[in-house]
């Protein structure tokens, strides 16, 4: 081996070196920063509620040097991890099955628990829709309608029904491709359990025609039919619709899905009659109107016929299963931590709820939540303290925006975009829309266009009524002067097309910092890009030098 | 050492001419071997240099060995101990298999007690109801790996033939390891890329073959309710096709290493009077190549058969599960029991389970017997080529 080999073997090792000491110092600082006198706790269920979840360790970690460990397995899965005690809590949207259907055993924890309201969310149905090449933003549609079109009773995006609800456009041709989840997931157990709670009557067909028994309730597992698609995860539907094949399809989905992808959700019909899109605060008025049955599980009924004209009544919640005794592998130091973490979560934690696709509980679910936070062993005893927390949904019912006039049940039809899509549509403001569906947008589509380059990190907060304001300048730009509510949202109505336009102002996030940990992760980047490439060139001259 | 340059055979010039380093001298090492009666380092080389100098030291061995000795032997302490590790790892092995089928085979009873037989035969899965089977998945599984082999096995022959044959030098050793990397990129890249890059791409494709060759029935894509033939993108979508392709390329690495190795195996001294019989390159490839690595060959795809049999990820992000059997390959719709099995377990009751690990236990058995059937078909087409 000649000096100059060796010389560079050295330095290699010399700089991996440097390397494993740099990252294994950052880990002790980290190490030492979180030691408190928090017993780790684990918990395990529900994919649908785990990026909440994630977060919220993320912040008590990081603030409060609280371990919690949570593997989203699926609501079932953490079930019988809570029946068997393998876990201090689990998440689930629906409770214990007493009887199940397909003669399973019943499922009995044996210790004591209670159920307990942890993160609302609306079910949103993402579409990708053009008439005539120009996308297609403000859909309506009605509860029945959207049932129809999930267990395939209407077929084609012409279907009167559909052109009922859309006065404004004019419904193309072209066939309705439903996807659905392939995997069992929450976003499906909540959205069949409101088929079977409001359109019991279809969805006792369909589940006839696909050879399950009726009457059929929620179910995890969306069975397949006709045209529909069935495809794996919230990223995997959201992905096929915003697909150029996707063009015709539509996708229940979580709404921050719709946000991410720059796509439009339907508004939904709600029982004042109010077409109402499902941002965070129409989500928590809705959940207003939720009780809660004696043996703690949720009765929905009350959020699904809510008459407050704000509400998107596909609203729901999913449960965390909590310890009520000291039993198993749940001590009262794990009950100290698991109420200091429900506490967090119900105030603190509820901030991050919209912009992580979510919505923030409202108060009476916080207060039911609290009850039973006063029942963990070792937790606090007052249940959460009201007063001081920061959950921005506790008065919802005075902050939330009224909805505008033209999103009422009638001839007209808002012009604005939803979620993702901030660029108008433009309506007829009739009956009878074919002409305008081909018009040019005018000048409002260039001003939305202007705003739909601010949309990205502002529709991050949901549209959030405190941080979307109307900014001036946008609007002085609009060639009609226009009336915003604080939503952002159009008042005057449809009738002045042209005028609408969705205006947000940015929301900026801090960025990182460059620092040594960054240095670290690149200098590791580089170090297996070098021993990757390196060998094959470096081997023949190591060879040539023996 | 002096820069002696001895040309055993023609390859050897061939490898000059592209490489100026692979020459070596073998006939000097046999000699130094003898000499000193000890094991010889092993050069750092090509395979086939290295196949050729073994051959070459073997023989003086045989002939200066024939001393009267005892033909019992004592196994020496280190002999021993290797015997005890090698059988304990083996034992291990062959253990943990059984294992695994004993596991899928006891949770799986449930089930199987209550459909019986009749768990092969059905199509519907619904184990709520108590009427599932997998006829239909095992139908979509084989679908996807045959149409991986169709993509796979072209693909890795070519590239085989092409790092054992063609190429030499640093570029060959670079292809080699990218190669080798090709095989280290993790599954679920393959299938998000496979799900929003390569499906776009390949509905065009789909499109065109349906338009084209709807007469033959498999690449019909018609509406299972009214016949009618079907064009839009989204009847295209999550098919077969789709993830066949995606797992064929999975599978491509694999076949392709084993390949490789089986090529470069063929013996020097066919190759040689092959060239000297005046055939190009190619009628070497065909003639001498070609057939001593046929085992190597079948090893490499059923290897990858076993592979995309059991393919997870990838099949799992890409397709739309359906139970009915899909003859049109093209047509959105297909399953596979891993896939199956990953979709569906974190939502199962027990009982669920229990038909979740039946159907784990069928494809168990499968792979089993493809490769077993494998090993014996290389087996045999390995000792034909040695006496050839």
């Amino acid at each position: 081996m000649t000096p100059r080999i060796r010389f560079i073997r050295l330095v290699t090792a010399a700089a991996a070196l440097i390397v494993l000491l740099f990252s294994s110092a950052g880990g002790v600082a980290v190490q030492s920063a979180s030691a408190d006198t928090y017993v780790p706790i684990s918990g395990s269920g529900s994919t649908w509620s785990q990026n909440a979840l994630d977060q919220w360790r993320k912040n008590v970690a990081a603030n409060y040097g609280m371990t919690v460990n949570y593997s989203g397995t699926g609501s079932s899965a953490g079930r019988q991890d809570f029946i068997t005690g393998a876990v201090d809590f689990a998440v689930s949207e629906i409770p214990f099955q007493a009887q199940p259907e397909d003669g399973s055993a019943p499922e009995v924890p044996s210790t004591k628990y209670a159920y307990m309201p942890i993160v609302a969310g609306g079910t949103s149905f993402m579409y990708n829709l053009k008439i005539g090449g120009k996308r297609v933003t403000n859909l309506r549609l009605d509860g029945d309608v959207i049932t129809k079109i999930f267990t395939g009773a209407i077929t084609n995006w012409n279907d009167p029904a559909i052109q009922k609800d859309n006065p404004g456009l004019a419904m193309p041709d072209k066939p309705i491709v439903p996807v659905l989840r392939s995997d069992g997931s929450g976003s499906t157990a909540q959205f069949t359990l409101w088929m079977s709670k409001k359109h019991s009557d279809l969805w006792n067909t369909f589940c006839t025609s696909v050879g399950r028994a009726t009457p059929c309730g929620l179910t995890s597992q969306y069975p397949g039919f006709g045209n529909a698609k069935l495809q794996n995860g919230s990223l995997g539907v959201a992905g096929y619709v915003s697909q150029d094949y996707g063009e015709g399809a539509i996708t229940y989905v979580e709404y921050s899905y719709a946000l991410k992808s720059g796509f439009p959700v339907a508004k939904v019909l709600n029982n004042a009659g109010y077409y109402i899109e499902p941002t965070a605060p129409s989500v928590a008025v809705a959940l207003v109107g939720a009780t809660i049955n004696p043996n703690l599980t949720q009765e929905l009924s009350g959020v699904y016929n809510n008459t407050d004209p704000r509400t998107y009544p596909l609203s729901s919640y999913s449960y965390m299963i909590i310890p009520t005794e000291v039993k198993g592998i749940f001590t009262a130091e794990k009950g100290k931590t698991l109420g200091a973490f429900t506490s967090y979560l119900l105030c603190e934690g509820q901030q991050q709820a919209a912009a992580l696709g979510y919505s923030p509980l409202p108060l009476n679910l916080v207060q039911a939540a609290s009850d039973q936070v006063k029942r963990i062993p070792g937790g606090p005893a007052g249940g959460v303290d009201l007063a001081n927390c920061n959950n921005p949904a506790l008065t919802i019912l005075n902050s939330a925006p009224q909805p505008a006039a033209c999103d009422q049940q009638g001839p007209n039809q808002c012009t604005t975009g939803t979620a993702g899509a901030v660029t108008d549509t433009p309506v007829t403001g009739s009956g009878s829309g074919g002409a305008a569906a081909n018009a040019p947008a005018g000048s409002a589509g260039a001003a939305g266009s202007a705003a739909a380059a601010a949309s990205g990190a502002a529709a991050g907060g949901a549209a959030a009524a405190s941080s979307a304001a109307a900014d001036p300048a946008a609007a002085a730009a609009a060639s009609n002067t226009a009336v915003y509510d604080a939503n952002g949202a159009v008042v005057t109505g449809s009738a002045a097309v042209g005028a609408a336009v969705a205006v947000s102002r940015p929301l900026s996030l801090d960025d990182s910092a460059f620092g040594a940990q960054q240095i670290v992760m690149i200098a590791a980047g580089v170090l297996l890009l070098l021993a990757i490439v390196l060998p094959p060139f470096l081997s023949r001259r190591l060879r040539r030098h023996r | 050492m002096a820069k002696r340059r001895t040309f055993e055979s023609l390859t050897d010039v061939h490898s000059l001419l592209t490489d100026k380093t692979s020459v070596k001298e073998p006939v000097e090492r046999v000699f130094a071997e003898e000499i000193e009666g000890s094991e010889p380092q092993r050069p750092d080389d090509s395979p086939e240099t290295d196949g050729r100098t073994t051959r070459n030291r073997r023989e003086p061995t045989n002939y200066g060995g024939d001393d009267r000795r005892s033909l019992v032997s004592t196994p020496s302490r280190s002999d021993s101990v290797f015997k005890l590790v090698s059988f304990t790892a083996g034992a291990t092995t062959v253990g943990i298999m059984l294992a695994v089928g004993l596991f899928l085979s006891l949770r799986a009873n449930d089930a199987l007690q209550v459909e019986g037989i009749n768990f092969l035969f059905e199509q519907q899965w619904s184990p709520d109801t108590h009427q599932f089977g997998i006829a239909a998945v095992i139908f979509g599984t084989f679908t996807i790996a045959i149409i991986a082999m169709f993509v796979g096995v072209p693909l890795a022959v070519g590239t085989a033939l092409l790092l054992s044959e063609v190429v030499r030098g640093p570029l060959r050793s670079f292809m080699v390891s990218m190669v080798d990397l090709m095989a280290a990129v993790p599954s679920v890249v393959f299938g998000l890329w496979g799900l929003f890059f390569l499906q776009a791409n390949v509905i065009p494709v789909s499109k065109w073959i349906s338009t084209y060759f709807a007469w033959i029935p498999v690449f019909a894509v018609q509406d299972s309710a009214t016949g009618q033939t079907l064009t839009e993108a989204s009847a295209f979508t999550s098919s077969a096709f789709i993830a066949g392709i995606v797992v064929g390329l999975m599978v491509v690495p694999t076949q392709t290493s084993v390949m490789r190795e089986a090529f470069s195996q063929a013996p020097v001294g066919e190759r040689e009077a092959a060239f000297a019989l005046g055939s190009t390159r190619w009628g070497m490839i065909r003639t001498v190549v070609l057939p001593f690595g046929r085992g190597g060959m079948i090893g490499g795809v059923m290897l990858g058969l076993g592979r995309a049999l059991g393919e997870t990820i990838a099949v799992y992000l890409i397709i739309s599960p359906i139970f009915t059997i899909n003859w049109e390959v093209l047509k959105t719709g297909t399953n596979s029991v891993s896939a199956l099995i990953a979709l569906r377990y974190g939502e199962a009751t027990q009982f669920g389970l229990s038909a979740l690990m039946a159907a784990g236990l069928v494809l168990f058995l499968i792979t089993l017997i493809v490769n077993f059937t494998a090993s014996s078909i290389v087996a045999r087409s390995r000792s034909g080529a040695q006496t050839n």
